[in-house]
């Protein structure tokens, strides 16, 4: 599993899916590194939005309804920016309260074998408040675990939605692209795709965050 | 994990805990000592992680788990005390006593519940109950902040990673021929001493002690006249050899 952790060693999630059982604790980290690439690629996005509005304001009235459109591809760059930061923090905490959970769950698991091997000690009974004490730290972590691994899959869904609108926005992008005449038509042809390249390179990692995270449920 | 007494009277008992059979062949086999005093108890260089359920069940054969107020690390290394995290977990209130130099590091290990007590490098002692325990410096043997613990009473010196053997956890528990013991001590403590004036410093510090048994945390333990064998070849013993003398 660990030499897929870095990423991009091929470019279709569905190769991955059968490598996908990270350690838990592993699997916050994962989703934070996907999510880091994904505010990379969004800040590429938002490159490209003010490239071409400057391609749509020198080729002036021709391509004048190009220039709302560069606003929502910002727009676009912006929210996922702001989810992906959003997703990176839930993911960071997750990993925080995978890894206490792990701790939690690895003194249970020692106690219990205290238990076994020392069951005819006189004193064994006097674990019983510090394991009670490990149980309900144990079961405080596995509610956080679950309600912040909710929040993430909620807010992955979200941006994920978000950048349906990339597809709608490419379209648009095309069809006021050539009107803009042939001087200005392929640079902005080439914003179309830059749009659609970005939005699918992101949803690819959002798909993939999303499988770890169902691996997590 | 096997439990033998060392020392008893009516104040307090000397308890140790080790060659276990339990234990990963890859892990260094160690000795886990105990003074269990009136109502409370103390528990020595508690060991790694690995050995940790192992320790706990055999100390909870012995003393219930709220009697074992005090924890002691003589230094840092992970097969001293790399089981805090877990301690901590099971001895919320106990307290840790420790060179000072390592509060910093051993935090590390997992510290949410049990307070630390720093040792200062100049030494100090404890009492338990009525017993006195003294902490004898030992720095760079081989820990740059490293304590013994003494008990006068006992005659009996915790003595660390000094003295220290490497051998089969099946072995005798005391030193028997001193001569045929060397080979497993020598490589030791050239290798993991770094300093002579320390080693010096230290034997003379200890030769004023009243001692009849020197405990170390791997190996056996020294009685009677093997303890004078053991100084005289220690303060011998070249240590901190570096390069090609690298032992
Ligand atoms: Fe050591
Ligand atoms: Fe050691």
């Amino acid at each position: 599993m660990s030499e897929y952790i870095s990423g991009e060693k091929n470019s279709q999630p569905q190769e991955y899916c059968q490598d996908i059982d990270y350690n838990y604790f592993v699997a916050a980290a994962v989703i934070a590194a996907k999510l880091d690439q994904a505010t990379t690629i969004a800040q590429q996005l938002s490159l490209t939005a003010s490239n071409a509005r400057a391609v749509a304001l020198r080729a002036g009235e021709r391509a004048a309804g190009f220039r709302p459109l560069t606003d929502f591809i910002d727009r676009l760059a912006e929210i996922t920016i702001t989810a992906s930061k959003k997703i990176n923090l839930l993911a960071a905490k997750l990993s925080k309260t995978s890894a206490a959970k792990v701790r939690a769950d690895n003194a249970i698991k020692h106690f219990n074998l205290v238990f076994t091997k020392a069951a005819d000690s006189p004193f064994i009974n006097s674990l019983d408040s510090a394991f009670e004490h490990c149980k309900i730290n144990q079961d405080r972590l596995t509610r956080a675990y679950q309600r912040q691994i909710g929040q993430l899959s909620e807010e992955l869904a979200m941006l994920s939605s978000e950048l349906r609108n990339a597809v709608i926005l490419a379209t648009l992008s095309r069809v006021e692209a050539s009107q803009a005449g042939a001087q200005y038509q392929d640079a902005l042809i080439n914003v179309a795709d830059n749009v659609e390249g970005a939005a699918g390179k992101i949803k690819e990692h959002i798909k993939y965050s999303q499988q770890v995270v169902s691996t997590l449920q | 994990m096997k439990t033998h007494k060392l020392f008893e009277n009516n104040s307090h008992t000397w308890l140790m805990f080790g060659r276990d059979d339990e234990k990963p062949n890859e892990i260094i086999d160690t000795n886990q000592y105990m003074v269990v005093s009136k109502s409370n108890a103390l528990l020595m260089d508690p060991g790694g992680i690995e050995l940790f359920s192992a320790m706990l069940a055999a100390v909870i054969k012995q003393v219930p788990a709220e009697k074992i107020t005090h924890l002691f690390a003589s230094h840092q290394d992970p097969d001293i005390i790399s089981s805090l995290g877990l301690w901590d977990q099971a001895l919320p209130s106990a307290t840790l006593h420790s060179p000072w130099i390592w509060e910093g590091f051993i935090r590390h290990f997992g510290m949410d519940n049990i307070t630390y007590a720093p040792i200062e490098d100049e030494g100090g002692e404890i009492k338990i109950d009525n017993v006195l325990l003294e902490y004898i410096p030992a720095h760079y043997l081989h820990s740059s902040g490293n304590f013994n613990v003494y008990d006068r009473e006992a005659k009996i010196l915790m003595s660390g990673d000094i003295g220290a053997a490497l051998e089969a956890p099946e072995a005798p528990l005391f030193v028997d021929d001193f001569e045929e013991h060397i080979p497993k001590m020598k490589m030791f403590h050239q290798r993991w001493m770094p300093s002579n004036e320390a080693k010096n410093d230290w034997v003379n510090r200890v030769r004023k002690l009243d001692i009849e048994m020197l405990c170390p945390q791997h190996g056996r333990i020294f009685k009677g006249d093997n303890i004078k064998h053991f100084l005289d070849w220690f303060e011998a013993l070249e240590v901190g050899l570096t390069g090609k003398n690298l032992p």
